[in-house]
């Protein structure tokens, strides 16, 4: 059986279940790379560009391992724009080139172009030119295609009920997660998906916060609507995709009387990154928010601190604001002024 | 006497607090961590009970990046980060606190305060240059102690402007600056100037500096510092008598709040515990999976106490129900 490799990096964390229906579909076998972890890192700082941000470093981790399982095929999307007029981040774009020129010994790439900027015609004739390594019959090209929306489907509906998507993933692949439900806080935590929820590169951000009693929105959480509306409010429209989800998720989370606070992870060396951080900080609307930036150098201990002082901080102004809005003369244990 | 106990563990200072139920310090002890914490708090705790044969202890807080550790040792009712019990101690001494700026020798911070509690803070992240280590860096090139760097540095009458991006760009410019003759204490105030420049641009990036101001941390102690933020900000600074071991106070602060908010008894394991027992850390990579973590185990003779640094705790779960109490945070 043709084995076809994906790299679990970057994009994995946004369309993973999409390609891998596809490809098994088409009946490859699909083989990804472990879950980031230490040797992946090391592996990626190894061989990446200096100038490339900490994801796309470890993305390199990701491939060499994948190559050492011998795939026949290693697929390296080529993502430009997933929807129009917006785009992904240019160093998307030459990821494939990227690739190529600083790791030799390759097994053949299916470099497919995904750019939906103006419409879908270009994805289509993509889709079919990749189906036919595997097939020559389109109908189960497009069939293969179609049941991959419907599992990309079903797999954002788990995210929208608070599962990373490392989490979610994990569940689609049939094995069980539970969310917490202790929680005295709600927290909105923004980052672009492959960082922030990829365990490693994030120092387990979001189960830190679990753990410290948060429950944990995402930009996932949001509705399409919710998020396009607080993005619009800004005065120019964001073009980077997954910027302009933060940013608009960002807003929505900030204008919700519910949520105790903003997190914001960003990874230092990201151009967008840098913009979109500042600007949830400064229009979130007197929010609290955490900043936090991190690269691979960064220590877990440093992280734990930040959280910790959040939360502290989040449940003791908390406190504060409950004592002073008590009515002078006390409360009624129940009821209210006109019923028992 | 009943007295509760601060135990803040930093990479450089390791500081040690006992105060009373009036929160009042009774004791303290400040001293260099020396790249060996668990010595350091062995020794710090020696001296701290050193005469007080007489105290209760009723309740231990620990805090700084050693807190865990502290806590396996001593046993702790309170284990807090240090932005938290940096705020507690300024507001204890200054409830109109708005603004503290903590600068200690690894790391400073920004905290801004509101009705007495933390409202925003931020801390830096990779460049030393807004901390203690800048100035240390700079004073040894001028072949100076640290100690009176400070004194020095404020009998400048003009401060000469140094390039203080990162200690790289310093040390050449101030070179420089000594080779065209410019008398010592201008250069000095001029690296003052310098670090209190990086840290309101990489620290503090645009939050308001409200008054009150509360400047501590070790760095406090250098009047050429202190001059040098009076003038950039055109705000008095207060230095709190304890400037640098406010984070223990904080720490012994929420150890007695807790305390007198409920009937249990102190988590502290005593005098002898801490004294009698040989105290081991010791480390191994792990090998159970590619994350290949780097585990740290403190024994105390042959008891494992602890253990650090496993991502999937599988070996914190190792331990039995009584030493992860011990663990646990509060
Ligand atoms: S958006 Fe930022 S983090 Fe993502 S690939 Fe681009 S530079 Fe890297
Ligand atoms: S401690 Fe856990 S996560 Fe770390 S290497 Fe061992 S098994 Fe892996």
């Amino acid at each position: 059986m043709t084995r076809v490799g994906i790299p679990a990096g970057l994009f994995y964390h946004y369309y993973y279940p999409l390609w891998k229906t596809f490809f098994v579909d088409l009946g490859a076998e699909v083989i990804s790379s472990s879950l980031t972890n230490r040797q992946t890192v090391e592996k990626g700082i190894a061989v990446a560009l200096d100038e490339a941000c900490f994801p796309i470093k470890v993305y390199f981790g990701h491939i060499q391992e994948l190559n050492e399982l011998g795939p026949d095929y290693l697929f390296l999307p080529r993502l430009v724009s997933v929807e129009a007029r917006s785009y992904i981040c240019p160093k998307f774009m030459g990821l494939p080139d990227m690739i190529k020129a600083s790791l030799p010994d390759l097994p053949p790439i299916i470099d497919m172009v995904v750019d939906m900027s103006i419409n879908s015609k270009g994805l289509e004739q993509e889709i079919k030119r990749v189906g036919n390594i595997f097939t020559t019959n389109e109908k189960a090209i497009s069939q293969a295609f179609r049941h991959g929306r419907e599992e990309l489907c079903k797999y954002r509906q788990l995210m929208q009920t608070g599962f990373s998507s490392s989490e979610a993933i994990e569940i689609w692949e049939g094995q069980e997660r539970l969310l917490t439900t202790s929680a005295d806080l709600q927290l909105g935590v923004l980052g672009h998906g492959y960082s922030l929820y990829d365990r490693c590169i994030s120092m387990n951000l979001i189960g830190h916060l679990r753990e410290m009693g948060c429950r944990v929105k995402l930009v996932e959480t949001c509705s399409q609507d919710e998020i396009e509306k607080a993005a619009a409010s800004l005065p120019k429209r964001v073009f980077w995709t997954l910027g302009r989800k933060n940013v608009g998720a960002a807003l929505h989370m900030a204008s919700d009387d519910e949520i105790d606070g903003l997190v914001y992870l960003a990874c230092f060396g990201c151009g967008p990154d840098s913009m979109i951080k500042e600007f949830i900080e400064r229009r979130s609307n007197g929010k609290p928010f955490l900043g936090i930036t991190i690269d691979e150098h960064t220590g877990e201990a440093g992280l734990l601190t930040r959280l910790e002082a959040f939360c502290d901080m989040l449940r003791r102004r908390r406190k504060i604001d409950f004592e002073s809005n008590l009515p002078p003369y006390g409360q009624y244990a129940c009821g209210s002024e006109n019923s028992l | 006497m009943n007295v509760y106990l601060g135990i803040d563990i930093g990479s450089v200072s390791s500081n040690f607090i006992m105060m009373n139920n009036q929160k009042e310090i009774i004791k303290n002890i400040y001293r260099r961590t020396l790249g060996n914490p668990v010595k350091a708090i062995q020794t710090g705790f020696t001296d701290l009970m050193d005469g007080c044969e007489e105290v209760t202890v009723k309740g231990v807080g620990t805090t700084g990046s050693g807190r865990h550790l502290a806590a396996t040792l001593l046993g702790a009712d309170v284990v807090k980060n240090e932005i938290t019990a940096h705020a507690v101690a300024a507001a204890q001494f200054y409830p109109e606190v708005r603004t503290i700026i903590e600068i200690g020798g690894q790391d400073s911070k920004i905290i801004i305060m509101r009705d007495g509690i933390v409202h925003d803070f931020a801390m830096n992240t990779v460049c030393a240059a807004g901390t203690g280590s800048f100035l240390d860096q700079q004073a040894s090139r001028l072949n100076m102690a640290i100690e009176d760097f400070g004194g020095q540095a404020v009998k400048s009458r003009q401060s000469v402007r140094i390039a203080g991006r990162c200690g790289v760009f310093a040390e050449s410019d101030m070179i420089h600056k000594q080779q065209m003759g410019f008398p010592v204490e201008d250069i000095m105030m001029g690296l003052c100037e310098a670090l209190v420049r990086n840290y309101l641009n990489n620290v503090a990036k645009g939050k308001k500096i409200e008054d009150l101001v509360v400047f501590q941390g070790g760095v406090a102690a250098n009047e050429g510092l202190r001059a040098a933020f009076e003038k950039v900000l055109g705000q008095n600074l207060h230095i709190p008598p304890y400037y640098n071991v406010m984070g223990a106070i904080g720490a012994a602060i929420l150890a007695l709040e807790k305390s007198q908010g409920s009937r249990q008894n102190s988590r502290y394991k005593g005098c002898d515990y801490i004294m009698d027992g040989q105290f081991l850390s010791s480390s191994h990579e792990c090998k159970g999976c590619p994350n290949l973590c780097e585990v740290v185990a403190i024994k105390r003779d042959q008891d494992i106490l602890a253990y650090w640094g496993d991502r999937c705790k599988k070996w914190e779960g190792s331990l039995s129900q009584t030493e992860k109490a011990n663990l646990q945070v509060v």
